[in-house]
């Protein structure tokens, strides 16, 4: 070539650029300021030294469809200049984003596959704004969202909307919305679908995840479903007996530790938190939580009865001042009392009645039993002083029986008898 | 309503583009991204929008909660606290995944017991940056499990008590610490100081329980103190750039007098020799000049390019350590000044101290010079003209005083001043 032709050509082959393939099979050239400013581009060709010629063009991926990659060309060609001022560049940047929902998120995908961080935040920051302060049909309307929840799962209480902290108004709210449902459904639907419980309390309502697959765990009312629990009861059986194990070489180590009044302060406060718990679930269930039988026909009510009122006995003694009660225990020993007591609405214990109600009958009744699987998490908050709750349940009711050992055991009410036992 | 348990059909299938659900199948980072971006109620609400959007929101790694989350037109405290935090525990519940970002700032929240509950979940939940602000009551203590957070890179606290368990070894990861409105220990601060060695910025505003401030900090860059001490030192801290002190109490008179020989400014500033940026703020000058101030230091701060002062130019001691730190940054490039007008002279009247020739010193790179809340005193004027005779290469002084009574006066006389440099524009603002 001549030299006048080689001045000519050379403006030209200054310029060097990358050849980049798209997904429709179209091969082009792109300057290689403008193309290396995505990081996956520049990833292609220094370690992998594609793109320098037309067979070896980078293949761009699937996301990035052409009409996307000219757009984030354009974008690309106007941040790679150094000389530009932080206004210019966002004034570019906010009209570069006005664009259609649907381009948007095509743009996002985009970007992200060439690991463009600063496209995928500016994107990401629109559709933010574009999402932010509407309302979810408004939502779905824009982003043509199928709306496939179930009107069951629509109703389940979004934390934003209740304005009433009181659960249990809830609860009888979205209780009786259920029902209507159902008879509704009932209406229409010849089998009635046993199995799918609808019934819900509030361990349902507070474990969202559970919701949507129809199963339901925890509190039960009592006029349903006796194959359900005796299941549940079994399965629940086995876990208690791994607890048992584990407290038992735990009991010993830990009595030196009953005398911190703030354990105290906190079993009080938890057991009354428990109480309150039951509470609330008594609204539906005529049976408290401590309270789930494994046959309705081989406890009868009273003998029931009597075990609620152990149960609750136990905790106003466990809640009762503990100067006081060092006092009876000191001028009794070990002779055990109780006194009959009543929960309040707001769960604080009452005391009434007299002090000498009667003692635990040494040989038929052995061994109070409770549940406490279910409220384990209530009881994290005492972690942190190192007990587990067997721990604190149990050196407590050390220092109330007078006993030097207690062996506590979680169980479900296998057994219609109370048993105390003492190693 | 016909089939109300059963799904509604999904509308129509892929071909049709302007159906298509385009924003459910972006990467799950990008979702987790713009989530993030918005605020915890909207981002909380997508999952009521479909069956796929059901959990999504329960990845995302911020989680903010601040007075904007509740939206209540009740002005009962107990109902809002009550609300908040029934939504706190509620999303905490039902998040999924580490939080990494956390922060609690809500004008009515209270309930101490909930928070330190709220902490303990974090505690398992590899949170990074925690920040808690506690706007009302008395300092809020934190429960010693915030000190087991593992990969704590940020800790901002507002109106907490710190007191860490014995066994506290320090926050390996922390890069960022923010503590205002603070009661510490004075051995927990040297503790936590020192033990944290990766530390980075260090901001302090208004402590108590502490008054030696003895930073140990090898990683150091910006330390931003405001408060009430004794003493300030540094150790080891060769990364320091950016400081800013303010000393909010006057130091006493008896202190002056019974210090010895060496000065307090040229300790300072032995241990920060890359500091770019200083800060004088309130009375903090006085103190640095405590002691015998020399006429410059020993060895020049060349790093120093912005200096902000707050000085009372009737002290003589203030406006000798003013004079001496300015001949000994020779590369500055930015000097605010800003005068104190309401003190009453200290030690005797100050006359003719800019004016000592004897020293000449050349502020080769001064371009910016903003004097504020002057009133016209010698020293002040003589100030002026010294920095304007001594920068060749200055653009502005702005010259702004604190009342418009003498100004006239004082503008006659800035006309008069000699200017090493031929540009230097220099702007009278209006008080």
């Amino acid at each position: 070539m001549s030299e006048v032709d080689m001045a000519v050509i050379k403006p030209e082959m200054m310029k060097s650029y990358i050849w980049i393939q798209t997904t429709d099979g179209a091969i082009q050239q792109v300057e290689q300021e403008v193309a290396m400013f995505c990081p996956m581009i520049c990833q292609e060709v220094i370690q992998k030294g594609m793109g320098s010629s037309k067979n070896y063009a980078i293949s761009l991926p699937q996301r990035v469809s052409p009409a996307m990659f000219s757009l984030i060309l354009d974008y690309c060609r106007f941040h790679q200049v150094p000389g530009r001022s932080n206004k210019e560049r966002k004034s570019f940047d906010e009209k570069f984003v006005r664009m259609d929902t649907k381009r948007l998120c095509e743009l996002t995908s985009a970007a992200d596959s060439l690991q463009l961080k600063p496209l995928v935040d500016l994107t990401s920051r629109a559709l933010a704004r574009i999402i932010e302060g509407k309302t979810p049909e408004e939502i779905r309307e824009i982003f043509h969202l199928p709306d496939d929840l179930t009107e069951e799962e629509k109703l389940e209480p979004l934390k934003n909307t209740t304005d009433d902290p009181r659960i249990r108004l809830l609860n009888r709210l979205y209780a009786k919305k259920r029902k209507e449902l159902k008879e509704r459904e009932k209406l229409k639907n010849v089998e009635a679908e046993e199995d799918l419980v609808d019934d819900r309390s509030v361990d349902d309502l507070l474990s969202f995840i559970n919701g949507g697959d129809g199963d339901s765990k925890g509190i039960r009312t009592s006029k349903n479903k006796k194959k359900h629990r005796k299941r549940k009861d079994q399965q629940k059986c086995a876990t208690s007996n791994e607890a048992i194990e584990m407290h038992k070489k735990e009991s010993n180590a830990v009595s030196s530790l009953c005398h911190n009044a703030e354990v105290d302060h906190e079993l009080q406060s938890s057991l009354s938190e428990t109480l309150r718990l039951q509470d609330a679930a008594e609204i539906f269930a005529p049976t408290v939580e401590f309270d789930e039988v494994d046959n309705d026909d081989e406890i009868d009510p009273a003998l029931k009865e009597e075990i609620d009122r152990e149960v609750e006995d136990f905790a106003r003694i466990l809640n009762s001042d503990w100067p006081e009660r060092m006092q009876e225990l000191l001028s009794l020993g070990q002779e055990r009392r109780r006194t009959h007591l009543s929960v309040n609405g707001n769960g604080t214990l009452k005391r009434y009645g007299n002090a000498n109600a009667g003692s635990i009958d040494g040989n038929k009744k052995d061994c109070i039993v409770i549940d406490v699987n279910s409220h384990r998490s209530m009881f994290d908050v005492n972690q942190r002083e190192g007990m587990t709750f067997e721990q604190m349940l149990s050196c407590s009711m050390q220092l109330v029986f007078g006993l030097p050992r207690v062996q506590f055991q979680l169980a479900k009410y296998m057994i219609p008898q109370t048993r105390l036992c003492s190693a | 309503m016909s089939n109300v348990k059963q799904r509604e059909p999904p509308k129509f299938p892929c071909e049709i583009d302007t159906e298509l659900d385009r924003i459910s199948s972006l990467p799950g980072h990008v979702l987790d991204q713009i989530l993030s971006l918005l605020p915890i109620r909207d981002a909380v609400r997508t999952s009521a929008l479909s069956r796929k959007w059901r959990y999504k929101w329960s990845q995302i790694p911020h989680l903010v909660f601040d007075t904007q989350c509740i939206s209540t037109n009740s002005q009962d405290q107990t109902v809002v606290k009550n609300k908040l935090v029934n939504i706190i525990d509620h999303v905490l519940l039902l998040h999924n995944g580490p939080i990494y970002k956390f922060k609690l700032s809500h004008r009515d929240l209270l309930g101490l017991s909930d928070i330190d509950r709220w902490i303990l979940h974090l505690s398992r939940r590899s949170t990074k940056e925690f920040v808690l602000e506690i706007w009302k009551g008395q300092r809020y203590k934190l429960p010693s499990c915030l000190f087991s957070f593992e990969n704590l890179i940020h800790l901002e606290l507002f109106n907490c008590l710190l007191k860490p368990p014995l066994a506290f070894k320090g926050f390996r990861n922390l890069k960022s610490l923010d503590l205002q409105h603070v009661t510490l220990a004075q051995e927990v601060f040297e503790n936590l100081i020192s033990s944290c060695a990766l530390l980075e910025r260090l901001t302090l505003m208004n402590f108590d329980g502490f008054t030696h401030l003895h930073i140990n900090a090898p990683n150091l860059q910006f330390f931003d103190v405001g408060g009430v001490f004794d003493d300030v030192s540094f150790e080891n801290t060769f990364l320091l750039t950016l400081v800013s002190i303010g000393l909010y109490v006057r130091v006493k008179n008896d202190q002056i007098v019974s210090h010895g020989s060496s000065s307090r400014l040229v300790r300072f500033f032995v241990n920060l020799p890359h500091i770019r940026r200083l800060e004088i703020q309130s009375y903090f000058l006085k103190y640095l000049a405590i002691g015998k101030v020399p006429s410059k230091f020993p060895k020049p701060c060349i790093d120093l390019n912005y200096l902000s002062i707050r000085i009372n130019f009737n002290d003589f001691e203030e406006n000798s350590a003013a004079l001496c730190l300015l001949r000994s940054c020779p590369n500055l490039q930015e000097i605010e000044m800003l005068a104190r007008p309401e003190e009453q002279a200290s030690v005797g009247p100050v006359t003719d101290f800019w004016k000592d020739d004897h020293w000449k010193c050349l502020f080769g790179q001064l371009r910016l010079v903003k004097i504020v809340g002057i009133s016209g005193i010698r020293s002040e004027l003589d100030c002026i003209k010294f920095l304007l005779s001594n920068s060749p290469v200055l653009e502005t002084m702005t010259v702004k005083p604190a009342s418009n009574e003498g100004g006239w006066e004082l503008v006659k006389e800035l006309l008069r001043f000699r200017r090493a440099s031929i540009q230097a524009e220099v702007i009278y603002l209006e008080p």
